[in-house]
């Protein structure tokens, strides 16, 4: 059966109830990863024959068959979601190998808590200068780690909302993201990873959802110009309005 | 599976529900929490696993076992299952279905794969002690039907398919049956067993629509 959208309903039954062939499965598996339309036909298939599942009696497991499932747990895969180190095109692989996995499913809690902040934020700064972007920057565990003000002339705030502790011969380095071509660009470095105004990088105009990160580097900063190190905080800026 | 034996299960499964108030608020709470331990998983948590674990393994199992036939197998499969659940459970988008649903695709898959890499004959050595029985495994593949709840949909819409229709569908989904086997068991030429089992998916769909 041809895989049009006409078909995709009884292709998902079919597919959901295991009647298709290999070809047939890997050419479906293939086609959900692009088409919300077959792959919503697929989740609901799915649901309407769960119950047949749920319903059975359960099997008594023996608690050896969880130990012989977390003994073979592999370390988290990197997510797709990038850090800025690896959409960077100039730099070699980082050595960056903190696990990045939870980042992507941070972003909710992210989201929320970059909303609630910006707001206050905005409020708060809209009598002295007003930034262009504000980030909130959360670690991976979806805790907020910092807040990033760019005012678009070459200064950026970045506070610090809660303690780092930076080993001596290292330093916290900010960088954003302004875009792909361009790739990573410092904002400078954190002394004794304290909140701090910084100035003097000449970029373009912070953007909407503009990916900002803080790294820990060698002291001095980055040695290839580029983050290298361990991410502390990362989030995307929002439009201050 | 005798009448009688089919309503003390159904009885057995009011009794059930009726011993809690709150037996949909129930169901809910279930489906947040896996979503909320494929989140975990997704971090690296492997609490979240275990907490996948603790609550759904002994139905994916059984789920398991009535495709692939063998205990053994069937916990291999729950086995690379879990692995897989864990590896790709950053991929899980509630948008797409329920976790609950996602998960259980995970386990029937490997059970397929499984059965489809070796022949069933393969599997269902006659020697085999854990082995279900071809009789044993359509009895379990019927009784699916019967201990749906008896309120559902699905069980209502599968009870107004003609007989052969429903018996194919759930060889299907429940034993993991090829067209080729479902037309064997139901002496039908494999022509006519994909053109009923097309005509009963369509029915079933309008019908839960």
């Amino acid at each position: 059966m041809k895989l049009i959208p006409e078909n995709f309903s009884h292709i998902a039954d079919e597919y959901v109830l295991g009647l298709l062939g290999d070809a047939e499965v890997a050419e479906v598996e293939n086609e959900i990863e692009r088409n919300a339309v077959l792959a919503t036909a697929v989740a609901e298939a799915r649901e309407r024959f769960l119950p047949l599942d749920t319903t059975v009696d359960p099997a008594a497991v023996s608690p050896v068959l969880w130990d012989a499932i977390a003994t073979r747990l592999p370390q988290q895969a990197p997510t797709e979601v990038p850090s800025i180190a690896s959409v960077s095109p100039r730099v070699p692989i980082a050595e960056n190998d903190n696990p990045r996995s939870g980042w992507r499913a941070t972003a909710i809690s992210a989201i929320a808590a970059s909303l609630i902040l910006a707001v206050g934020l905005v409020w708060s700064v809209t009598r002295t200068v007003e930034p262009l972007v504000v980030a909130v920057l959360v670690n991976e565990a979806g805790e907020v780690q910092a807040v990033v003000e760019d005012f678009g002339n070459d200064t950026a705030s970045i506070r610090l909302l809660t303690d780092f502790a930076v080993p001596e011969d290292k330093t916290m380095q900010v960088w954003t993201l302004p875009s792909r071509e361009m790739g990573p660009m410092s904002l400078g470095l954190l002394e004794d990873a304290h909140s701090a105004r910084l100035s003097g990088s000449a970029l373009p105009r912070p953007q909407d959802a503009q990916l900002y990160e803080i790294t820990l580097e060698q002291a001095g900063g980055s040695p290839t110009g580029r983050p290298t190190g361990p991410i502390l905080a990362k989030g995307f800026a929002k439009l201050a309005r | 599976m005798s009448a009688v034996a089919t309503a003390e299960l159904e009885y057995s499964q009011i009794r059930e529900c009726s011993g809690r108030e709150d037996g949909l608020t129930l169901v809910t709470d279930q489906s947040t929490d896996l979503d909320a331990a494929l989140v975990a998983c997704a971090k690296g948590d492997r609490n979240g696993l275990r907490r996948i674990f603790d609550q759904e393994a002994g139905r994916l199992v059984a789920v398991a076992q009535r495709i692939v036939r063998r205990r053994d197998l069937a916990e291999e499969v729950v086995q690379e299952a879990f692995i897989r659940i864990w590896t790709h459970a950053h991929q899980y988008a509630p948008e797409r279905g329920s976790a609950r649903g996602w998960i259980y695709a995970i386990v029937r898959n490997r059970a397929l794969n499984m059965l489809r890499d070796g022949s069933r004959e393969d599997l269902v050595a006659a020697d085999h002690l854990e082995t279900l029985q071809d009789s044993e495994q359509l009895e379990q593949i019927m009784a699916a039907w019967h201990r749906l709840d008896h309120n559902s949909r699905l069980k209502e819409c599968l009870g107004r398919l003609d007989e052969t229709r429903r018996r194919g569908i759930l060889m299907a989904y429940v034993g993991g049956y090829t067209h080729g086997e479902i037309a064997g068991r139901l002496r039908l030429p494999l022509g006519t067993a994909k053109s009923w089992i097309r005509r009963g998916l369509l029915t079933l769909r309008e019908c839960m629509a």
